[in-house]
Formats: C-alpha cells, structure tokens, sequence
C-alpha cells in the first residue's frame, strides 16, 4: 500500500466525525432521577423510567440542556430556541424501551464552527494543490451526493411544522458557506470546519456477551444486560465534511475535547469511552466535483486511533479504487494492534427507524435568560486562554496552546506565573510542559493531588531564569522538590547545586582544560568549531556541573582568540 | 336500618364514615359482598384486592379512632382499569403479554385517590391495551353491560363503567384516549369525564396514544366525579409527567351554579350524522331544550374540519400505540415465549403470541404509517388536521361555553354484533375529536332511550375549563333527575340493585 503522503498527492480525502460525549459531570440521568455512575454494581441505578417499564414517562433533566447549550455557544452554533425530542425506534435489549430518545431535524445546536492550526509535519499532509477555486467548485456540486455523509438522520425525521421540502435543503452538504484554508509562509494553515448540529440524546444500556468469540452477541451462550447506563445523557456533535486530512481529524477532535474539558461538562475520556468518535470518509481523484463511496470507520477511541486508522482507510481506499475496485458503504473496525480495518457490517439498505416527534416530551421553547444563563456561565475557553498566556506571559504559542486546553493546568499555571513574564514566565511553562507533565504520568491522581506547590514551580522557575542552575540540575531538584516538598532554593543551596556564573572563578578551570587539550585547541583555531562542544563538555566536567555552560563557552571562545 | 351500599354514592359513604354511621371495614366489606355476588354475570373485574382492600379500610378505621382527620374520600371503594400500576396487583392491560405482571410502583392519579382515602377493590377489565370500544378484546373474558347483560359495556374502560353501573363500586378510574371513558359511561348509564388533557398526570398508566391518553373518572353523580377530580389534580402538576399542566383544583365550588345566561353550542353536522339513531338524537334535543329551560342560550357553531378527526386518530393513534407497544419483547417482564433458539425468534414470537389481533392490527398500522415514505403522507398530514380541528374548538368556543353532543351514537349493541373493525372505530365518532383537540368531554345520563330502553347520553366538550364543563353536567342530571327524590335519571341498573352488599 502507498504511503499517505503518495496518496494524498493524487486523491482527497473527505472527512466527517460524529463524536459521542457523555455528560459525565452532571449527577442524574436524562430523563429520570437515577445517578449517573457507571462504577457501582451492575443495575443498581435504575428506576422504572429508564427501565422503560409499562407506564412510566421521561421528564428532562435541566441540567443536561444547559451543558449542551453550552457547548454549543462554546463551538459557535446558532442557539435553536425550539427543538424536540424524537423516538428512533430499533429492537435491541440495550435499549428498554425498543427506542432511543434523541433529536430531529432541528437540534439545539445548529451550524457551528471550530478553527484548526495545523502546524509542523501535519500540515503537510494537505497538499496545496487541494486549495483555492477547484475545491470550492467541486465542493459546490457534492451536494447532490452528499447522502450518508452527515444526512443519514434528515431523510426520515420530520419536524412537526416543517415541510419535507424544508428540511430537504437543510440536510444537504452546505457548501455555499464553505470556507477555504488559509497558508500561511511557515507552511501552516488555519482553515475552519463547520459543525451541522450537535444533539441530545440517551445512552443505551451497555451488553456483556459472555462464551462466543470477543464478547460479540454471535455464539454467545448468555448475554447481560446492564442497564446502569441507559439514559445516560449523551451529547452528538455531527461535522460537516469539510475534514480532508487524518491530522485535521486529529487536531478537531482535541480542541473539541479542550473545549468540553473547560465547559466542565464531561470528563472526555476517549479511554473509557466517555467521549467517542466515528469518522466517515470517502476519496475522490483531485479535481473530481462528486463525492465518493463512504465508509464508516469505528473503534477510533484514542487520538491516536483516531489519525491512524483514518490514515489506513485512506490508504486502503486509494489501493481498492487504483486497482479498478468497488468502495462498498460499510462500517468497518479499526484494530490497532494489527493496524487495519475490517467490516463490521454491510448497510444494503437504510434501517427505517421510524423517526417521529416523543409525544411524552414538550416541543422546548428556550428562553433568552436560560440561554444568557447558560453563556454566563461559560469560563474563558482554551483559545482565548492561550491568545492571553502568549500575550500577557509572553510564552509561547504551542506552549500556551497546550497548556490552555487543560483547566487544571491552566489553573496551576496561572498560579505559578503568576506576577511572572517573559524568561521565567516561559521557564514556567517548560516546567509544567516537560518535568510536571512526566511526573504526573507516574503518580496516581491529578495535579491537584500530586503533591507539587505552584509556589515550588514558580521557585524553580525563578532559578533557571537567573541562570542558577542549568535545565540538567532542574530536572534533579524537581524530582528531589516532588519527593520532599521542599522549596527549591533550599535543595539547591543545601546541595551546593547553584551554578556557577563568575567569570573569574571560571577562567581558572577554562586555563586548566585549554592546557591539557592542546590538539582540540588547535582544531579549533584551525577552523572545527565542532570542537568547541568537547572542550564546555570538559569544563563542565572539570566544574563537576557547578559551572554555566553558556559562559564557559564565552570563555573558551575569547581564550582561543 | 339496613340499608344496601349501592344506594349510596361517593360523597354520601365518605360522609357516613366521617360521622360514625359505619366503618370503612363495613364499607369495603358491603363492596366486596355485592362484587361476589353480582360478578359472574358482569365480569367487571380482571383482579380482586380483597386484602389490599381491607387492609387500607381498616387504617381509615384506625386513623379515625385515633381522632385523625380523614381524607375527602376516605373509605370509598375505588375500581382501578387495569392499565394502571398499582403495586400489590397485577397491571395486565387485559392481555396475555402482562398477564402475569405485577406492579412494581403506582401510578400517580391511583396515588392520588388512594391519599385521598379511596379503597382499591380491583382491577377492571378493559379492551387489550385500551384498543376497542367494546371490552370484547380483553384477552381473559367479555364484561357485559348491567342493563342488560347480553350487551356490550362500551369500551375500553368497559370494566370500570359496568362495576359502577352495576352498584359494585361507587367510583372507578378510567382512560380515555379516543372516547374510553365517555363512550363506555354512556352504554352503562353513569357519568364519565374525559379531563383536558395534562390536567391529570399519565405517569404509571400504561400508555396507548401519549398524546391522546387521559384518565379521569366515573360515578353515578355529577358531584362523585367532581370529588375524584378534586383528587386527582388537588396536589398541583406531577413533576412525573412533564406533559401536565396545573389546573383549577376545588371542582365542587361552582357545581351547582346556574347556568342562565350561558351558551351551548349545537353543531348541526353531528345532528345529521349518519348512524345517529333516531332514540338518541331524541334524547339529545331533549337535553338541549332542558337547558334552554334554565336559561342558556342555544347557538349554532360549525367545525369545518371535523371529517378529518377519525381519520387523524386512526394514525396518531396507532402511530403512538406501535411506539408505546415497542417495549413489550418478552425479554425483561411480561410473556416470554419459551425454548426459542436465540433473541430474535423469542421476541417476535413472544409479540405474536402475546398480543390479540386488534393489537397487532394497531401496531401494524402504526409501524406502517411512520416508515419511511409513508410518514409525509400521513402522520405529517394527520398533525396538519389536528392544528385544524383545535383551531376550530377554539373558534367555536368563542361563540359558546360547552358544545352539546350525543356521546355515542347508539345505545348498547349486543356482544359479537359488529365484527368489522372499522365500523367499531366509527362508534367513537362523537368521542374522538375531543381527544385530538386535548379538551375535555363528559357523558352524562339522559335516561333510557324511547326504543331500546338502554342508556342514552349527552356529552358536553368544553373549553379547557373542565370545572365549567361539570356545571353544565350538574345543570343536566338536575335537569332529568327524579321530580320526587331528586335521584339522577340513571342510578344502579335495576338486574343488580340492591344484590349482595348489605351495609348494616
């Protein structure tokens, strides 16, 4: 198979996500009472509304509203004041009720939008050839073969008012709004995704299939129910298919997780499943103006996953329409641990869900104050946070980027830098990225519990800053900092640890290695400046790590003059 | 001086406890004596509770010598249809596929009639899952009609109209989603209200057409059914059902004003029906002048769009039975077909065997008319006639305060007499548009009919105002009632007055 990078050359990809995110954060479920907790004992947070016993009724959880108009004010969706909830109707024992409450055409959140950076190696997935005019023509005329992209749900959902012929216009690919990447001289670009819609709807409950092969329901010689899970609230967020390559996938589906983990709303883990992502993706030869044959890709649960099992189906795809084949529409599984897809299953024709509007549940008239409400209480996003450290510390960008995107982070940043900008700002930000970031992977719990003060960072930030120990010593003292909690001026003093940047307790050393290292000496004069590396490394030695490295090499330079 | 339970109505028995005059032990005892004694020829009853039944009269008891105050209702036996949760019964729906269901909580309008001191003797038979007019499609047995028991007691709350008819309960909760209560209170000659819709809470009733269902109540006067409304909705919206709504809560404080000066509205249309028989469009201009005689006003209002109201029905109906009925797959509670070899064939073999025909016809039609392609043309144009009939409700309630109807029209036709399903579904011709609308309707006694000497009955449908709505119902008994002992035109049917139930 080609590689990605030969692929995209000649075919462009089109990518669509629809991710999964279970409200984690809220304390009940949906549409009833029961707690939200998937640890406890199988079936023991049920009730007889998410049971679906005979005459019990769905009441709205407020709570669950307001984190999805959250996140759509957050992903910068239209607001839509009046939606309802429908019944889409399915016989499977995961679900009590044969059918699942979610939305219709008109979901709270409509036509939203997410900017991407693509930086470094990433954005060289996406050819330049792929920009400009040709992409907005071709895209113009997809429209008509955008079917399965992200319409599946529009061909049978009727809202009750709506005319079909409405919502017909709705569900097409929207390329009239489609906006083009923007290059920049580094060869990164920002280019806009749109988001059609993000809905509400309720969990299944989660099946363990036991006997048979892999826990699938086939050969199986008992299946369990446990239902702990249904009517868990779950937010779908549905992209345009304006994604085009594994990177952009990636990237998107970060920021969105920055921005659910600052919303506060979910605890986003793509590890237990809490957030969950399924990407569609066809290919079509550049300069094709209609869409090709999607598939369904599935088992995408980490970022990871995510880039390369898109990547791979790319590639498959690619290999399957070179050799003269057929792209059936089928979902298939990515299996990491053999770095492939398989079918999972073959869609011959639509399933009929039976869509219609859950009499059991009033249409939502949203008012202005609840949505005000909800805007209030929105925190200051990842990006806005970032354009504020790069700004106001004076970090930089990829710093401040990640950073950001986690809250507990930024807090404990923000605490540490505090009065702080520039070198030891940035210090700050290194420590946090590299040394706390590598510790935190080692320890149980989180920042807050890892037993690292900002005061402690900031401390040791101050050190490096003044040039008082090096980068090498400052990874010692945060491990010796983690363990005692001791500040670290006193490690360092108590160690006589401090660097040493006195020019004239340095010469000495630098007369004595310049004496004992004649032929590098004269390697230098005569031309290697390579050398000069061998004779600070032997300085340093000489200093036993006590000296600065950066005068050092001052010294020598000026001595060999 | 001994007297029969039957004779004495909601109001009068919980009065008689308050006082001292009996016991509710006594009470419950006299209702449950006059159910074995009169139940084999009206098989009102799915499930008797006799010890759910004495247990709850003997804490009235204790409660009252303990100088406790006791509830509007306390001690009144209270008939339950079988598609509400009651737990310590069974909540079958008449059919095999929960015939051996118990509830695991209650219902909230069965909670309610139980705080306010009813006794729950049993559960009443119904049409499988509310879908009839007739309680032929109970799954377990026919009731028959108290006058005459060789009829039809309407339906679907065929079970609950026969046992208060047939002096065996002086209350009984009913649903009523396309004429339930109204029609079946008709053909047994006892009063029965359909509330607005939202004005008492679905939680626990076993669900036909969510956005049609509504229970209420049935009793031999105007004031029982008002004392059980001042039950069911006197503690406010239930936070259990979000689609209901407060309403007005004290349904006794303007039954007995007077109606001079107020308007009802004829529709000349329904006057003309095809099917109206002659003894009962007799019967309903009879009605209309004895009000005229307490001084309303009769005018004409029109319903353009009324033609469509069966047809409406007969797709939101179904669409929302084949949605409601979805859960019923055997796998978690009810009838599971057994030894099948895997999921799918237990559970389309459980439905098949577990449902009767007019159930899988209804949930047949309704999987049809929400498919794909099939859903813009009827659903969707269903929901379009729907807004049409409620806007004309609401024009013509400009003009009137009540509409004045035949609540069936005919009286009660003998068992296995109309087979075809679609001129049962007629039936409800009078019923049903106030269902699509979501106004309330009630079925008053007019007497018996000139020919068949069954029941005949008028309904009035309201305005969202369900209380003025039984001003009219009181106007209308008063109207009719006996000149000497001021007793409703109907009381107990004569075969079983007064036959087992002997209240010391």
């Amino acid at each position: 198979m080609k590689e990605l990078s030969e692929v995209l050359k000649d075919w462009e990809a089109v990518i669509g996500l629809e991710i999964h995110t279970e409200l984690t954060a809220l304390d009940t479920k949906m549409f009833c009472n029961c707690k939200l907790s998937h640890d406890d004992e199988p079936n023991a947070n049920v009730c007889p509304v998410c049971l679906g016993l005979p005459g019990a009724l769905p009441v709205p959880n407020k709570r669950a509203i307001e984190s999805i108009v959250k996140a759509g004010l957050a992903t910068n969706c239209q607001i839509q004041k009046r939606s309802m909830f429908y019944r889409k109707h399915y016989f499977y024992p995961d679900m009590a009720k044969n059918f699942q409450t979610t939305q219709g055409p008109v979901a709270f959140c409509m036509h939203g939008r997410l900017d991407l950076e693509v930086t470094g190696r990433g954005a060289a997935e996406r050819p330049d050839c792929a920009f400009g005019e040709a992409e907005s023509l071709s895209l113009a005329s997809a429209s008509a073969n955008a079917e399965g992209l992200s319409t599946a749900m529009a061909q049978q959902m009727r809202e009750g008012g709506e005319s079909a012929g409405a919502l017909a216009a709705m569900s097409g690919y929207d390329t009239a709004n489609l906006a083009l990447p923007e290059r920049h001289e580094d060869g990164s670009y920002t280019v806009p995704i749109r988001i059609l819609r993000i809905h509400m709807e309720e969990d299944a409950a989660k099946m363990v299939h036991v006997g048979g092969e892999e826990g699938r329901i086939a050969a199986a010689s008992e299946s369990l129910i446990d239902y702990n899970r249904c009517g868990t609230p779950l937010i779908e967020l549905v992209t345009e298919p304006d994604l085009r390559t594994p990177e952009e996938a990636r990237l998107f589906m970060e920021k969105l997780r920055r921005i659910f983990l600052t919303l506060g709303i979910s605890d986003c883990s793509m590890e237990h499943g809490s957030m969950r992502c399924d990407g569609n993706v066809s290919l079509r030869r550049r300069g094709e103006t209609r869409l090709g044959t999607k598939t369904e890709l599935k088992n995408l649960n980490s970022f990871k996953a995510l880039h390369d099992g898109l990547a791979y189906e790319i590639c498959r795809q690619a290999e399957v329409l070179e050799e003269g084949g057929i792209i059936y529409q089928e979902t298939r599984h990515w299996e990491p641990g053999r770095k492939r897809t398989v079918v999972m299953r073959v869609k011959e024709t639509a399933d009929d869900y039976r869509l219609f509007p859950d009499p059991d549940l009033a249409p939502f008239d949203l008012s202005d104050e609840f949505i005000e409400h909800c805007r209030a209480e929105i925190p200051e996003l990842p990006d806005a946070k970032r354009d504020r450290y790069q700004e106001d510390f004076g970090i930089k960008r990829a710093d401040a980027e990640q950073i950001a995107g986690d809250p507990e982070t930024a807090a404990f940043f923000e605490e540490s830098a505090a009065g702080l900008s520039g070198k030891p700002a940035q210090a700050v930000a290194n420590l946090i990225v590299n040394e706390l970031a590598a510790y935190l992977k080692g320890v149980e719990g989180g920042i807050a519990d890892c037993g690292i003060a900002p005061s402690q960072v900031a401390s040791l930030a101050k050190l490096l800053a003044e040039d008082a120990i090096s980068s090498n010593q400052a990874h010692e003292v945060f491990a010796l900092m983690a363990k005692s909690g001791e500040d670290p001026e006193k490690i360092v003093d108590e160690r006589g640890m401090r660097q040493v940047s006195d020019a004239g307790a340095l010469q000495p050393i630098v007369d004595e290695v310049l004496g004992r290292c004649v032929d590098q000496a004269q390697q230098y004069r005569d031309g290697n400046q390579k050398v000069l590396g061998f004779l600070v490394g032997q300085c340093m030695k000489a200093s036993r790590g006590q000296g600065n490295p950066k005068l050092f090499n001052e010294l020598l330079r000026k001595s060999l003059e | 001086m001994a007297a029969n339970f039957d004779t004495l109505t909601a109001a009068q028995i919980a009065a008689g406890i308050a006082a001292g005059d009996f016991t509710a032990r006594e009470v419950t005892q006299a209702s449950l004596d006059a159910i074995a004694a009169r139940e084999d020829a009206v098989q009102a009853f799915l499930q008797v509770s006799p010890e759910l039944a004495l247990a709850t009269a003997d804490r009235i008891d204790t409660d009252r010598a303990a100088g406790k105050p006791l509830p509007p209702l306390a001690g009144v036996p209270l008939a339950i249809k079988d598609n509400m949760n009651l737990v310590g019964t069974r909540t079958t729906c008449a059919s095999r596929m929960l015939g051996n269901y118990e509830s695991v909580y209650t219902a909230t309008c069965v909670q309610r009639m139980l705080d306010a001191g009813c006794v729950p003797v049993g559960k009443a038979n119904m049409d499988e899952f509310a879908f009839g007019s007739s309680t032929e499609s109970s799954a377990f047995h026919p009731t028959n009609n108290p006058w005459d028991t060789d009829r039809i007691p309407g339906g679907s709350s065929g079970g609950s109209a026969a046992a208060v008819a047939a002096g065996e309960v002086p209350l009984a909760l009913g649903s009523d989603t396309g004429g339930s209560i109204r029609q079946p209170a008709a053909l047994c000659g006892v009063v029965g209200l359909k509330p607005t819709y939202g004005a008492v809470s679905r939680y626990g009733v076993v669900a036909f057409g969510s956005s049609l269902d509504q229970v209420g109540p049935f009793g031999r006067t105007v004031e029982d059914v008002a004392l059980a409304m001042n039950a069911l909705v006197g503690a406010g919206r239930d936070p259990y059902d979000g689609t209901s709504q407060d309403c007005a809560v004290d349904f006794c404080e303007h039954l007995n004003d007077s109606i001079e000066g107020r308007r009802v509205g004829i529709i000349p249309a329904f006057m003309e029906a095809e099917g109206l028989t002659p003894e009962v469009r007799a019967a309903v201009e009879g009605a209309a002048k004895q009000l005229e005689a307490q001084g309303a006003q009769l005018v004409e209002v029109d319903l353009p769009h009324l033609d469509a109201a069966i047809a409406a029905y007969y797709v939101i109906g179904p669409a929302e039975a084949f949605s409601n009925l979805a859960r019923f797959d055997g796998i978690r509670y009810g009838y599971q077909e057994p030894d099948c070899p895997n999921l799918d064939t237990q559970s389309s073999l459980s439905r098949a065997h577990g449902f009767g025909a007019e159930a899988k016809r209804r949930q047949l039609l309704g999987a049809y008319l929400l498919s794909s392609g099939v859903y813009d043309k009827y659903y969707y144009a269903a929901q379009k006639a729907r807004t049409l009939i409620t806007a004309d409700y609401a024009a013509a309630y400009e003009k009137c305060d009540v509409i004045l109807m035949p609540s069936s029209p005919r009286t009660a036709w003998k068992h296995g007499e109309i087979s075809d399903p679609t001129q049962m579904y007629l039936s409800d011709l009078y019923t049903i548009s106030i269902n699509i609308a979501g106004n309330g309707g009630v079925s008053v006694p007019l007497g018996l009919g000139a020919e068949s000497h069954l029941p005949v009955a008028a309904l009035v449908g309201p305005a969202f105002k369900d209380r003025t709505l039984l001003m009219f119902a009181r106007a209308l008994e008063r109207g009719f009632a006996d000149a000497a002992t001021g007793a409703p035109a109907l009381t107990v049917a004569p075969d079983f007055a007064g036959k087992g139930g002997e209240l010391a």
